[in-house]
């Protein structure tokens, strides 16, 4: 990657999506899905080429990069560009949109936009606007299928996430006026003296940005919004949308210095256990298999809030993990919009013999459940097993336990449900598939490979760049 | 005493009052007439700010305050409901107005607190803590009410919370215009766009109990 110019990347991934959004509004239909594919494929290399050359700095006073921002760059740019491609075969398979696809492609951009804008710029103001402006570009998304209850999603997401959102302005406005900068790279570099109002500041953070992140109790706004969106939306918003807002919160949490204060520590650890043991448990009474997989997510968020928490090794599992599961989280959706569309159903017990009816989706339903919750040797696996070996360093035995159970609870819920929908007997009543729907599988076995290939550690940019985030954010080298 | 001092304490018992009164009423129709009026009271505070320190930024937020937040909103609300304005009252609430009064009351208390306790040091401004005490009461509301347009109430509450503690004691805060407008934009596409759709689909400003939504 000699002479390419990390510059020139920034502007590529920023300037790609958004100028995408304004050319899909063109009035040519089939011009605004090339374009959307295009300016997907173009983001994602740009971004795999600031990973590779490790591109770290400032350009101007609010744009910067560093190995946290490129990894994260890599893991919201790979969902856009294959949620992108995965639509078209799904957006054939709505008969009453709400969403011309011009409009359907612009919103996609945008909402890639506005989560590269996050991770790019320098300033937390503006990355509040930025996470800000996810839900307005991903709101009206969600409503593409004009369902009442996918109205009734949106509603509650768009409420719950900004009455979130307000809290976090609220936290930043005290930051800033107790440090005098907003400036998030210069805070981490030269931290604060820690006092009670800065606590409070990163504590309101966290109940601000963990309404958008899934954390209990905020999260009622994730398994509606998840379930309700089409499938392409929900994989960026499970995959990449939630660790945006975790990524939000990680640069007011960086402003603490090392050792982090107790009392925040203990309420980042507390909110990481109870989001992870709630999780796995109300998955186990799902009946909507797109809502059993906002619950897997929602049990992941915890379990990497629980690695921040811990720091050290854990936090670098917390980052493998996040970056594992956008990948594999965004697979299983792609292929739960398969039996979607395929079953006309998302109900758990009127799906069955997958195995028979869509060969190709159900063996990548299976793989990809298997992934998500965790299973060797996908990149899941070795993040969750860093978080526990972390946990026993720290001589945190409980929470080790507490990992522990949050996973095997989670892992038999989603794989004993999943299993039966592949493997279960379908009885004589069952309407056949029809033809073609075991299609736009492809996007999703090339993002298993991904979580595999992360889990066997060949993706050598991709490792090395994830052991500096893990430094620079006080964690340690596995 | 200091005019400047005085109209911050004039306004902020307005915006208090305003705030206990939204949480005590079940009505729709007079909870948008109370929510323009928070948010006019506000943009005065911000018109008096504007003059006294001359600042086009405070200017503008105090117009969008009165175009936005106490005129334009209210009136797509009120369009919403036209059908049925002076019956619609929020059915899950009306029997339970006394317990949301002294809720709000109580969260204020606690607010007020907990905000001198661990914020006042930073905060030592006369009335800093008021903001802070309108963001939980807008958060009250919201957690409690069903009723979409009066959620939509809620949201505009917090905003007018953000707001009231920019202009108190962030003035400097960077980005500050930007972020307001963006709250308006937000807040107009809840109006706008979503509630209307919702109408459409469902034919009822209620939040509905989706049984695909359960578990």
């Amino acid at each position: 990657m000699n002479g390419f110019s990390p510059q020139l990347g920034l502007y590529l991934v920023i300037a790609t999506p958004a100028i995408a959004a304004i050319l899909a509004l063109l009035p040519l239909s089939r011009a605004s899905e090339l374009v959307a594919r295009t300016a997907s494929l173009v983001t994602f290399g740009a971004s795999c080429a600031l990973l590779v050359t490790g591109a770290s700095g400032r350009w101007g006073p609010y744009l910067g990069l560093d190995p946290l921002s490129d990894v994260f760059l890599f893991m919201v740019t790979g969902i856009y560009a294959t949620s992108t491609w995965y639509s078209r075969g799904y957006l054939r398979s709505i008969h009453e949109a709400f969403l011309t696809p011009q409009i359907y492609y612009a919103l996609l951009s945008a909402f890639a936009f506005a989560m590269i804008s996050v991770l790019v710029v320098t300033d937390l103001g503006l990355m509040w606007i930025g996470v800000e402006a996810t839900t307005v570009a991903s709101a009206l998304l969600i409503v593409l299928e004009r369902k009442p209850a996918s109205v009734e999603a949106a509603w509650r997401y768009t409420l719950i996430a900004s009455a979130g959102l307000t809290i976090a302005l609220f936290a930043l406005l005290i930051l800033y006026t107790a440090t005098g900068t907003l400036d998030g790279f210069a805070l981490a570099a030269a931290p604060p003296v820690v006092t009670l109002p800065i606590e409070m500041a990163v504590a309101l953070a966290l109940v601000g940005y963990g309404t958008k992140v899934g954390l209990f109790p905020m999260h009622t706004w994730l398994p509606d919004a998840h379930s309700e969106a089409p499938s392409p939306i929900s994989a960026m918003f499970s995959g990449v949308l939630l660790p945006t807002a975790l990524y939000a919160f990680l640069r007011v949490y960086r402003v603490l210095p090392e050792p982090t204060p107790a009392l925040v520590s203990n309420l980042v650890l507390a909110f990481g256990v109870v989001t992870s043991l709630v999780a796995a448990f109300l998955l186990q009474r799902q009946r909507s298999f797109k809502r059993l997989l906002a619950y897997s997510s929602m049990e992941v968020m915890g379990l990497a809030v629980i690695g921040i928490a811990v720091g050290g090794i854990a936090l670098y599992g917390a980052l493998l993990l996040l970056v594992a599961h956008a990948f594999a989280k965004s697979a299983a959706f792609y292929c739960a919009g398969n039996v979607l569309r395929g079953t006309g159903t998302n109900r758990i017990d009127e799906v069955r013999d997958l195995r028979g009816r869509m060969p190709w989706t159900g063996a990548g339903w299976v793989v990809s459940a298997a992934a998500v919750t965790g299973a060797p040797p996908f990149g899941t696996f070795l993040g969750e097993l860093l978080i526990v070996v972390g946990a026993l360093a720290t001589g945190a035995i409980w929470v080790a336990g507490v990992v522990v159970v949050a996973i095997l609870v989670a892992f038999l819920g989603v794989n004993s449900q999943i299993g039966r929908m592949v493997f279960g007997e379908a009885d004589s009543e069952t309407a056949p598939i029809p033809a073609g729907s075991d299609t736009g599988w492809g996007v999703a076995y090339l993002n298993l490979a991904m979580a595999f290939a992360i889990g066997v550690a060949t993706l050598p940019y991709l490792s090395e760049a994830l052991r500096e985030a893990a430094v620079q954010l006080g964690g340690a080298l596995p | 005493m200091d005019p400047t001092a005085e109209v911050i304490a004039l306004v902020g018992i307005g915006i208090l009052l305003t705030a206990l009164y939204l949480q005590s009423e079940s009505f729709v129709d007079p909870l948008i007439r109370g929510i323009s009026l928070q948010s006019l009271l506000l943009a005065v505070l911000l018109g008096w700010l504007a003059w006294t320190e001359q600042s086009i930024d405070l200017a503008l937020l105090a117009g969008l305050a009165v175009v936005v937040r106490a005129i334009f909103i209210p009136y797509v609300l009120r369009r919403q409901i036209r059908a049925f304005r002076w019956r619609l009252r929020e059915i899950h609430a009306a029997h339970r107005v006394t317990g949301h009064a002294l809720a709000a009351v109580a969260l204020a208390i606690i607010a007020w607190f907990v905000f001198q306790e661990t914020l006042a040091s930073v905060f030592p401004q006369p009335g800093a803590a008021l903001p802070f005490v309108l963001m939980i009461q807008g958060l009250l509301m919201l957690a409690t009410r069903t009723n979409t347009i009066v959620q939509v109430i809620g949201y505009l509450e917090e905003e007018n919370a953000v707001v009231y503690a920019g202009a108190l004691f962030a003035q400097a805060f960077p980005l500050f215009v930007e972020v307001v407008v963006f709250l308006d934009v937000l807040g107009v596409v809840l109006v706008a766009v979503i509630l209307s759709i919702q109408r459409d689909v469902t034919g009822t400003p209620e939040e509905a109990a989706l049984e695909e939504l359960s578990g």
